[in-house]
């Protein structure tokens, strides 16, 4: 490993250009939440309130952070960055500047999946750490909602890469050279969305972290630097899924080639990847503000009932006209 | 080892590296307490009884965590198929193994799941 891979890896396009993504889609969730809501949203740090997450995070760090006596004070101080990490290590596997991503390997899709499994596991550990009662309802509602999400979003998952007969995230971008799967596999792409939306915690699914029902959910004995990285693993999240989303349906960021010089290129492909990034987080932004929280049992239902029985047809679809070579 | 996966394995090493470094640089910045008393006992919102801690038990909770534990196994087990050497299947099994062993223990000692 040289110089350049660790800049790749912890700077552009890797760590610290996903963190800024993250802060930028906090910041554009709740100017659109405030618009749509008739009010102004952030004005106050930089322009238009530009830098708010980035001066929260920075205020949450400095403040004091309170360890409830009853907590497993180990896991309650260690589990967010370990939190922080499962999204953070699945940043190097998203491609940005072509087809091929920082860190690539043959099946690298299966270890975004566990990385997944891996997010809803430590919300759960760290969440129960804690030990307070709201946080024991919450983390009750988080796994009974990630048994009900995690089927169709592994099926959603997996419907691109039996497209593209590759586990491989590269792999899949590059068979959308012609075809973008969003045309060839539109449900998996509505599906892929709604589980999203129940992995972020998102209205309709922030049955976790119900603020008016259970104060701040499996968060609420967290304080200082551990709620700073909580909320920080959730921006980053969601530009995590929301990139995964581009890769997996839209092509990634590849579009039309212009130049011939391959640095040209790649400048155009981070920007056709820009726009489709931003148009996933805007689809998530608006429809998240549209919609009304709905109970557990009826999360639970929708996702065994509706959500997974949809998915499964979409990928029974794809395999069937597959057999038959379509 | 290939310089290829020296990168799939020292990539997110190093993202983990510089993720705790990062936590325990900005825990220099704000004061950390732990002690007894009213400030230290959990949100109660406004009740007087505080919950004990380490007696919850559910059936669902603890089958829900398991169903977590055992998808997290299964998808590193079933990655490891699709390599092409002994080296990767051998990583993801102590991983997976790791992380049943581990989330078990824990339960089992901060009492979501009673021996």
């Amino acid at each position: 490993m040289d110089w350049l891979q660790i800049v790749e890896i912890l700077v552009f396009p890797g760590l610290t250009f996903f963190v800024w993504v993250g802060f930028i889609f906090d910041w554009l969730d709740r100017k659109t939440q405030a618009r749509m809501q008739g009010r102004r949203g952030p004005i106050l740090a930089g322009p238009y309130g530009f830098f708010q997450p980035v001066a929260d995070f920075f205020k949450l760090t400095s403040k004091e952070e309170i360890i409830p006596e009853i907590a497993d004070r180990f896991v309650f101080l260690l589990g967010p960055p370990l939190f922080f990490a499962a999204p953070a290590i699945g940043t190097i596997f998203i491609p940005v500047l072509g087809a091929a991503a920082i860190v690539s390997n043959d099946y690298d899709l299966l270890f975004i999946l566990f990385i997944l499994a891996f997010t809803a596991l430590m919300a759960t550990i760290i969440g129960y750490a804690a030990g307070g009662r709201w946080s024991i309802i919450a983390i009750g509602r988080l796994v009974v909602q990630y048994t009900g999400y995690e089927v169709p979003l592994v099926v959603a998952l997996v419907t691109p890469a039996l497209l593209a007969r590759s586990l491989s995230i590269g792999g899949i971008v590059a068979a959308q050279q012609n075809v973008w799967f969003i045309v060839l596999a539109p449900i998996s792409f509505v599906v892929f969305i709604i589980s999203a939306l129940a992995e972020l915690e998102k209205p309709p699914f922030d049955i976790p972290s119900a603020k008016t029902e259970i104060v701040g959910g499996w968060m609420t004995e967290f304080s200082g630097r551990p709620l700073a990285y909580i909320k920080l693993t959730k921006d980053l999240s969601y530009a995590f899924l929301s990139a995964l989303a581009v890769s997996l349906f839209l092509g990634g960021p590849l579009g039309p080639v212009l130049f011939a010089d391959p640095t040209l290129q790649s400048v155009l492909y981070f920007i056709y990847w820009i726009i489709k990034l931003f148009a996933i987080g805007f689809l998530i932004f608006v429809i998240k503000t549209a919609l009304a929280r709905v109970r557990i049992d009826q999360a639970a239902r929708l996702f065994w009932m509706v959500i997974t029985p949809l998915s499964l047809i979409q990928l029974g679809v794809i395999m069937i006209l597959g057999i038959h070579g379509w | 080892m290939t310089n290829f996966d020296i990168m799939v394995i020292a990539g997110p090493l190093l993202i983990i590296v510089v993720d705790l470094f990062a936590y325990w640089f900005f825990g220099r910045l704000g004061k950390r307490s732990v002690g007894k008393g009213n400030k230290f006992q959990p949100f109660t919102g406004g009740e007087q009884d505080i919950a004990p801690r380490g007696t919850y038990s559910s059936e669902l909770f603890v089958f829900a965590t398991l169903f977590m534990v055992a998808e997290a196994f299964v998808l590193l087990l079933s990655a490891s198929f699709a390599s092409q050497s002994y080296f990767y299947p051998l990583l993801f099994l102590a991983g997976g193994s790791g992380v049943i062993l581990i989330v078990t223990w824990w339960l089992m000692i901060v009492g979501g799941m009673r021996p």
